[in-house]
């Protein structure tokens, strides 16, 4: 399983993209660029979904109608930061296989953050239908916030290791 | 004038002690996705791209006193990180560029700020309005691609 995640990593950093960002000197921070946009996007989005259900900022509409406000922006941003991501981890992916942080980073927290955004962005037609949300809501945003942390948290670590 | 900054015990506490350091830098890119994406948001609405069916006086007065919050402790996760290289930072022109592109940014977030009671009482967006956000909006990106050079320096690229 090892080997073929390797010779995949290798084939990627061999790619024309892949060597392409490695070896030109403006396509990485422009590439960071693309990943941190779209970040910003897909994490404001996130958040201000999250503290919507908390039960903060000015309540002028309902954490549900916010939803479908901001659902295309924020799987806009999703595209934009997997598209900066792709470009970053083909540059040299063999490097970022076996780092540790990076493992924790895409291997366990992204996954389970991702799961759960989509499942309180679902579940956010539901709690967010009145003004105030219930207790379960104010979990659920909480600790979807705790999960991006946590992915952030990873993502400054990979230089580290 | 730098290195003793860099000196000084609490700084050399939060440059070595890795969980601190990890943490500002934590907050420093959450709040500034968080900050850039709202302002961000705001100058898509003035360009008439995004939130169309949202009040833009009401967007606004919803989004910047957020917005701004995120601003500050950008700002002082970001001086907490400059003070454990403050010798390498300052004098580093990459760095430079990063601080002026911040200043330009923020000029024209506070004009969209300032501007968007007047446009939204107007029965159209005027361009002028639309120039404005759109300068912010490229400003921004800008901002975060010259902000991208300093993690590329310090090794995450």
């Amino acid at each position: 399983m090892y080997g073929l995640l390797q010779a995949f990593a290798k084939w990627l950093e061999s790619t024309p993209w892949g060597t392409g960002v490695r070896t030109s000197l403006w396509a990485y921070p422009f590439t960071q660029l693309v990943h941190f946009t779209g970040l910003s996007i897909w994490i404001g989005t996130n958040i201000a979904l999250d503290l919507r259900l908390i039960g903060l900022g000015k309540k002028r509409e309902t954490a549900a109608q916010l939803r479908e406000d901001l659902f295309a922006w924020n799987w806009i941003g999703f595209c934009i930061v997997v598209l900066g991501g792709f470009l970053l981890f083909s540059s040299t992916a063999t490097t970022f296989i076996v780092n540790i942080a990076f493992r924790w980073k895409l291997g366990v927290f992204v996954p389970l953050a991702l799961l759960w955004h989509i499942i309180v962005q679902w579940k956010a037609r539901d709690w967010g239908a009145t003004q105030e949300t219930p207790g379960i809501a104010k979990f659920a945003g909480s600790s979807e916030i705790f999960l991006w942390v946590c992915v952030i948290w990873w993502a400054v670590q990979i230089p580290n290791h | 004038m730098w290195e003793a900054l860099e000196q000084m015990s609490w700084v050399k506490t939060f440059s070595t002690t890795g969980w601190m350091y990890a943490s500002v830098s934590v907050i420093h890119y959450l709040t500034m996705f968080w900050f850039i994406g709202s302002m961000a948001v705001v100058d898509l609405r003035v360009m008439g791209i995004a939130a169309r069916k949202r009040n833009l006086m009401e967007l606004s007065a919803q989004i910047f006193p957020w917005a701004w919050t995120g601003f500050v402790l950008a700002i002082i996760s970001g001086f907490l990180m400059f003070t454990a290289d403050a010798g390498d930072w300052a004098p580093d022109p990459v760095f430079h560029v990063k601080l002026v592109m911040i200043i330009l940014s923020v000029v024209f977030a506070i004009l969209v700020q300032r501007g968007a009671p007047k446009w939204a009482a107007l029965p159209e967006i005027p361009t002028s309005a639309k120039v404005i956000a759109t300068i912010g909006l490229v400003l921004w990106i800008l901002t975060i691609l010259s902000a991208s050079e300093i993690p590329a320096m310090e090794g995450l690229g």
